[in-house]
C-alpha cells in the first residue's frame, strides 16, 4: 500500500476533545504525524483581564473539566503571592485534600477513558462508576459536581462539613477494594500488556527537551514532582513519595504511564488520610484580602497532567494586566510525532490515550 | 422421524389442498392455450416437487429457529454485557407501554420505574430493528455505488446461509451434505470477499484500511482453524457432522463416560476457540471495525438497515461458530435420554456463547501484527500437534497395542 496522511479527527473516538491528528502512513505503520490544535480557543486569557481578580476563578475552573479544582488552585497561588495574602493553615490542608480528590477523580476519568481506546468498554465503566465516588465527594464541601469554584483567593469558600472524614474513609476503603480487584482485570492482563507495553516510548531526556512533564516524566523513572521539588500548601509537611516507574532503564512505555497514575492513586489515598489525622482547627479564609495589587507572580504546581504554570501581572488595578496559562498538554501533544513514529496505526488510540489528552487546558 | 419426513408431510398437505388445486383453476382459466400452470400442477404432484417443496420448508423451518435463536442471542449479550459492567441492561417491556397508554391518554407520565420499566428487555431489539428500517440509506457521492450495495448483500446472504447448514441434531438437519462442515467452512470464508468490497467501495480510508485488515486477519486464522478440524475429521474418518457426533458418542472413556473430542483434542478446541473467535470477528480480534482508530471501520459508511443486517450477520456467525464448535469438540446433541438432543446441543451452544459474550467484555482488543504473529507462529505448530496426537492415536497406538498386547483404549 503506497503511503497516505490519514486524518484522525476533530471528531474521532481517539481524540478525547477536539482536534486533530494528521498521520502519514506506510500500510499501518506510521511515518510522520502532524497534531493541529485550537479548535477549542476561548482565549481564557483574555478574558481574564477584562475580569477582577477574584472573579477569574470562573474561568480557570473551566479550563480542564476533567481536574477543575488543580487549575483553579494554580491561579489562586499565583495571586495570593502577587498580593501578599496569608492563607490560614487550616484552609491549606482542605485546599490539599480538595486536590488530592481531585487528582483521583482525574486520573479515574483519564483511566476511563483509556479503556475503550483499547476496545475495553467495561473498564470505562468500571472506572467511571468509581470516579462517581469522589465526585460525590467533591459534592459535599463545594456544593456542585463538575466545576467547583471552591477554592478562593485566601482560602476556601466554605469549611467542610461535620462527618465529612468518616465519608471520605468509606470511599477510600472501598476504593481501595476496587483497585485490588482490577488490577487482576487490567494490569495482570496478557492481552492488556501486549497492547501497552513497548508502544509509544520515550527516553527521559527526550521527555525533559519536549517539555514533557508529570505523570509522563515519572513514567520514564524520573523522581520529579512540583509536590516536593517546588511544593506548596502542606506536602512538605506529610509523609509521601514520588511514584515512579520505568519500563526500562530510562524510558517509558504505555504500561510505565499507566502504572504511574495507579500509584499516583494510592499515594494520593495516603495523602488524603495523613491530611485529615493532622488538620487544626481554625479559620479557612484570610481576614482580608486586597482587590487591588501590583507588580507579577508567578507559581507552577503539578497538575494531574504535569506541570501547570500561571504567571500574573498587576497593574494596580483590580484586574490582571496579564495573565499567562502554561498548560502541559500543550507541549505534550505538541511532541507527538516524536513518540508517535514507527509505531502501528492501532497503537496511536493507546499512545495518545496514555499521555492523558485534555483539550480544554490545552487550547484555553 | 426426522424434520425432511416432518416437511415431506407437510409439503403433500400444502401440495394436494393447496399448490395443485390453484394451479389446476388457473390451467382451467384458459382452455384453448397451452400454460405452463397445469405443467407446475403435475409437478407438485410428481415425488420430485415433494421432495423439493419438503426441502424448502425444512430450509425455512431452520432458518426461521436460526432467526429466534439470533434475538436471543442478542438479548443475552446485552443483559449479560451489562451485568459484567454494573449496569441493567435494556428493560423496554410491555408494561412500558402503559406510560405511553398514559401519555396518550392525556395524562402526565408517572416514571414509575420499578412498575413499568422493569422488564426483560426483549422489545429493545424489536425498537431498535423499527429504528434501523426508517433510517435513511446513505450511499457517500463518491462511492462505488454498484459495490457500496454488493459489499452488504455477500456479507449479509453468505451469513444467513450458514444457518441453514448445520444439524441441530440427526433427526432435525435442514441439509444433509456428506462434507457438512467443509460447506460450512467454505460459507464463512465468504464473507471477508464481502468486507473488502464494502470497504473499498465506501471510498473511505478508514473503510478501506479495515477491509484490508480483514483479509490480513483471515490469512493469520483460517490456515491454524482447519488444521485443528483435521483432527476430529481424521477421528471420525468423515466431513458429516452426523458421523462426527455419532463417533464421538460411541468412544468411551473412564468408567464408561462418553470421550468427547474436547478429552483427547484439548489442543486442538484451545486452537479452535481462539480462531473461530477470529473468523466471527469478536473482540479481541475485531480489527477491522476497531473503532478507537478506525472510527467504525469498514462499516463506517454504512446506514439504517444495511448496518443493522451487518451487526445481525455478525451475531449469526457467532452462532454457527458456536454450534460448529459444539459439533467437533463438545459432542454435539449427545446428552442423557430425558432431554431431547436438540435441546442439549443449543444448551451447549448457548454455553459457549456465553463464555464468548464474558470474554468480550473482559478484555481489550489487539493489534494487527499481533494477529498475525499469533496465527502463524503459535497457533499453527499448536494445531499441528494436535494432528500429530491424534495420528498417534489413531494409528500407532492400534498397531502396537497388537504388537505387545496393550489394553484398547481408544
Amino acid at each position: 500500500m503506497a503511503e497516505m496522511w490519514i486524518s484522525m479527527g476533530p471528531q474521532h473516538p481517539m481524540t478525547h476533545g477536539l482536534w486533530t491528528l494528521k498521520v502519514k502512513v506506510d500500510g499501518e505503520t506510521i511515518v510522520d504525524a502532524d497534531p493541529e490544535l485550537g479548535y477549542l480557543h476561548r482565549s481564557v486569557e483574555k478574558m481574564g483581564e477584562r475580569r477582577k481578580y477574584f472573579m477569574n476563578t470562573t474561568l480557570t475552573d473551566r479550563l480542564c473539566y476533567a481536574s477543575s479544582t488543580t487549575w483553579t488552585h494554580c491561579y489562586v497561588l499565583s495571586v495570593e503571592e502577587l498580593m501578599n495574602v496569608e492563607v490560614p493553615e487550616r484552609a491549606k490542608y482542605i485546599r490539599t485534600i480538595m486536590l488530592e480528590l481531585q487528582r483521583l477523580a482525574s486520573h479515574l476519568m483519564w483511566a476511563g477513558a483509556y479503556m475503550p481506546d483499547l476496545g475495553h468498554i467495561t473498564g470505562a465503566l468500571y472506572f467511571w462508576r468509581d470516579r462517581e465516588l469522589f465526585l460525590n465527594l467533591l459534592e459535599v464541601p463545594s456544593g456542585s459536581r463538575l466545576l467547583y469554584n471552591y477554592i478562593r483567593i485566601g482560602g476556601v469558600k466554605r469549611d467542610i462539613p461535620d462527618g465529612f472524614q468518616e465519608k471520605t474513609e468509606r470511599v477510600l476503603k472501598l476504593f481501595e477494594q476496587r483497585l485490588e480487584e482490577y488490577a487482576d482485570l487490567f494490569e495482570n492482563s496478557t492481552i492488556f500488556r501486549m497492547r501497552t507495553e513497548d508502544v509509544g516510548k520515550f527516553t527521559s531526556t527526550q521527555a525533559q527537551n519536549l517539555g514533557i512533564t508529570g505523570p509522563n516524566l515519572r513514567g520514564c523513572g524520573t523522581e520529579f514532582d512540583l509536590r516536593k521539588q517546588d511544593s506548596y500548601e502542606i506536602y512538605e509537611e506529610l509523609n509521601w513519595n514520588i511514584q515512579t516507574r520505568e519500563a526500562g532503564p530510562g524510558y517509558s512505555d504505555c504500561f510505565s504511564r499507566y502504572m504511574v497514575r495507579i500509584d499516583e492513586m494510592h499515594e494520593s489515598i495516603r495523602i488524603i488520610r495523613s491530611c485529615f489525622k493532622k488538620m487544626p482547627k481554625g479559620p479557612t479564609l484570610a481576614s482580608s484580602i486586597p482587590i487591588r495589587a501590583t507588580g507579577e507572580a508567578f507559581r507552577r504546581t503539578e497538575d494531574p497532567r504535569g506541570e501547570a504554570l500561571m504567571y500574573v501581572v498587576g497593574d494596580g488595578s483590580d484586574r490582571p494586566y496579564r495573565w499567562k496559562i502554561k498548560s502541559p498538554m500543550f507541549t505534550t501533544i505538541s511532541a507527538c510525532p516524536h513518540y508517535l513514529k514507527g509505531y502501528k496505526l492501532a497503537d496511536i488510540p493507546a499512545i495518545m490515550g496514555s499521555i492523558d489528552i485534555c483539550i480544554g487546558e490545552t487550547d484555553k | 422421524m426426522s424434520l425432511f419426513d416432518v416437511c415431506r408431510t407437510m409439503a403433500e398437505w400444502t401440495a394436494k389442498y393447496m399448490f395443485i388445486p390453484i394451479f389446476e383453476f388457473q390451467e382451467g382459466l384458459f382452455p384453448p392455450f397451452s400454460n405452463p400452470a397445469g405443467d407446475l400442477a403435475n409437478w407438485f404432484g410428481s415425488e420430485g416437487g415433494l421432495d423439493t417443496l419438503a426441502w424448502l420448508y425444512a430450509v425455512n423451518l431452520a432458518f426461521m429457529i436460526g432467526m429466534t435463536n439470533l434475538i436471543i442471542v442478542i438479548h443475552l449479550e446485552r443483559k449479560i454485557a451489562a451485568r459484567i459492567q454494573d449496569r441493567r441492561g435494556p428493560m423496554l417491556s410491555f408494561r412500558s407501554f402503559r406510560e405511553l397508554g398514559e401519555d396518550l391518554a392525556g395524562n402526565s407520565p408517572t416514571w414509575k420505574f420499578k412498575e413499568n420499566y422493569a422488564g426483560i428487555g426483549i422489545l429493545q431489539n424489536l425498537a431498535d430493528g423499527i429504528k434501523a428500517i426508517t433510517k435513511e440509506l446513505i450511499v457517500p457521492a463518491k462511492a462505488d455505488r454498484f459495490l457500496f450495495t454488493m459489499g452488504p448483500i455477500i456479507f449479509i446472504s453468505s451469513s444467513v446461509f450458514l444457518l441453514v447448514l448445520f444439524p441441530l441434531s440427526d433427526r432435525f438437519a435442514a441439509s444433509a451434505a456428506p462434507a457438512g462442515l467443509m460447506v460450512i467452512m467454505a460459507a464463512f470464508s465468504i464473507a471477508p470477499i464481502g468486507v473488502l468490497t464494502s470497504g473499498w467501495a465506501s471510498n473511505n480510508k478508514y473503510s478501506m484500511i479495515g477491509g484490508m485488515r480483514s483479509a490480513a486477519q483471515l490469512m493469520s486464522y483460517e490456515i491454524p482453524l482447519l488444521l485443528s478440524m483435521a483432527g476430529v475429521f481424521l477421528l471420525a474418518g468423515s466431513f458429516n457432522p452426523v458421523d462426527i457426533v455419532e463417533q464421538q458418542q460411541e468412544s468411551t472413556w473412564l468408567f464408561g463416560l462418553p470421550m468427547w473430542n474436547i478429552i483427547p483434542q484439548f489442543l486442538g478446541f484451545v486452537v479452535f476457540m481462539v480462531c473461530i473467535l477470529a473468523e466471527v470477528e469478536r473482540v479481541p480480534f475485531d480489527l477491522p471495525e476497531a473503532e478507537a482508530e478506525l472510527v467504525e471501520g469498514w462499516t463506517t459508511e454504512y446506514s439504517g438497515i444495511r448496518y443493522m443486517l451487518f451487526l445481525a450477520a455478525e451475531y449469526i456467525r457467532g452462532f454457527t461458530g458456536a454450534a460448529v464448535a459444539t459439533i467437533l469438540f463438545l459432542g454435539g446433541w449427545a446428552g442423557p435420554w430425558p432431554v431431547p438432543p436438540e435441546v442439549w446441543f443449543l444448551l451447549k451452544v448457548y454455553l459457549i456463547i456465553i463464555f464468548w459474550i464474558f470474554i468480550r467484555w473482559s478484555v481489550p482488543r489487539i493489534r494487527t501484527d499481533q494477529i498475525l504473529e499469533l496465527g502463524w507462529k503459535k497457533l499453527l505448530p499448536l494445531s499441528l500437534i494436535n494432528i500429530l496426537i491424534v495420528i498417534l492415536m489413531v494409528e500407532v497406538y492400534p498397531y502396537f497395542s497388537q504388537v505387545v498386547n496393550l489394553p484398547e483404549v481408544f
